[in-house]
């Protein structure tokens, strides 16, 4: 039930000022310690306790990447172009970095199907020859 | 005399014949392996391959018809080249997952649970006709494509899901609760 209130708080005053799956994704990630996989949060932590916090930022993420799956080609590409814009980085700088160090690889929550994983990371790279198609730019080489 | 040793090297022979042939687990302490293999195996069909989310992204030809309508032949062959790719992939998964299903079923499936006779045969001919269709669906694809046979896409999934849903209704007892009593009965008493 703690966890529940937990991710209802985390949906509440973090994620709700986050309108897209992938911008979720990535930031839910980014709580998640590498070399442990647990996730931080301190304010989720103060609030209820690092255990409860780290499994709603878990629920989190596998609920953002499920949605990520879900979501058509046609919405994949408009929101990783609206992400690009968000970080006021150059389209063929942000394409080039995104294909060469591939960064979606390791947003994806732990224990994810490997098959739906290669979905998205295949929808990604489809959808940054779009971008790039779309916009008739050569990405910088990198 | 001699007969007193005829019939002593008979009862060492014996002896040795039953430790030799004797299963090397006794029959009260079932191996729960299988069980747990068999488990991961309907989790991963059940709750990721058939999922009506993954089966729909990847041969839902939606995504086709935008990348066709929004860009270049060069997208447009990236698009086909990735799907094919990924759709290869979920065949091949599906029917790892199917065959590992069958080879419990075939190696330890009869030591837990009573299926009948008829049930098993029908399970057989369901285990033959997706295996079939997951044969034909990987060269529908290689040869022509994701979007090459979708209602070979839905009779493989069906036939994958009336596969679990056998196996689920006759291996329920490997659920966590039951595997827990299972495993502390140490008396080997019946699962069912």
């Amino acid at each position: 039930m703690e966890v529940v209130n937990a991710v209802e708080d985390l949906h509440r005053r973090t994620l709700s000022n986050m309108p897209r799956g992938l911008d979720r994704l990535i930031y839910l990630a980014s709580t998640r310690d590498y070399n442990t996989g647990t996730y931080h949060h301190d304010g989720l932590a103060s609030r209820f306790s690092e255990e409860v916090a780290c499994e709603a930022l878990a629920d989190c993420h596998g609920e953002a990447f499920g949605e990520l799956i879900s979501s058509d080609l046609r919405d994949l590409v408009q929101q990783l172009d609206e992400y690009r814009d968000s970080t006021h980085s150059s389209p063929g700088e942000f394409i080039a970095l995104w294909r060469s160090l591939e960064p979606y690889r390791v947003a994806i929550p732990v224990g994810t199907d490997p098959l739906a994983a290669e979905l998205l990371f295949s929808n990604i790279k489809i959808a940054l020859a779009i971008l790039e198609a779309r916009r008739g730019i050569r990405p910088a080489a990198g | 005399m001699i007969e007193l040793i005829f019939f002593l090297l008979v009862g060492a022979l014996l002896l040795f014949s039953l430790l030799f042939f004797a299963p090397h687990k006794p029959q009260g302490r079932k191996d729960t392996k299988p069980l747990a293999e068999v488990q991961q195996a309907l989790d991963v069909l059940q709750l990721g391959l058939l999922s009506p989310e993954l089966v729909g992204r990847i041969f839902s030809k939606s995504d086709f018809d935008y990348v066709v309508s929004e860009t270049n032949k060069k997208v447009q062959r990236l698009f086909l080249e990735e799907r094919r790719r990924l759709a290869l992939s979920w065949v091949g998964e599906v029917r790892r997952q199917i065959v590992s299903l069958r080879h419990f079923h075939l190696g330890s499936a009869r030591f837990y649970a009573g299926l009948r006779f008829l049930t098993e045969m029908k399970l057989a001919w369901d285990f033959a006709a997706v295996l079939f269709a997951c044969r034909a669906l990987r060269a529908a694809v290689y040869l022509r494509g994701p979007y090459a046979a979708p209602r070979l896409v839905g009779s493989t999934t069906a036939a994958a899901a009336r596969v679990c849903g056998i196996s689920e209704k006759y291996l329920d007892f490997l659920r966590p609760a039951r595997m827990i009593s299972f495993g502390d009965d140490s008396a080997g008493g019946s699962v069912e």
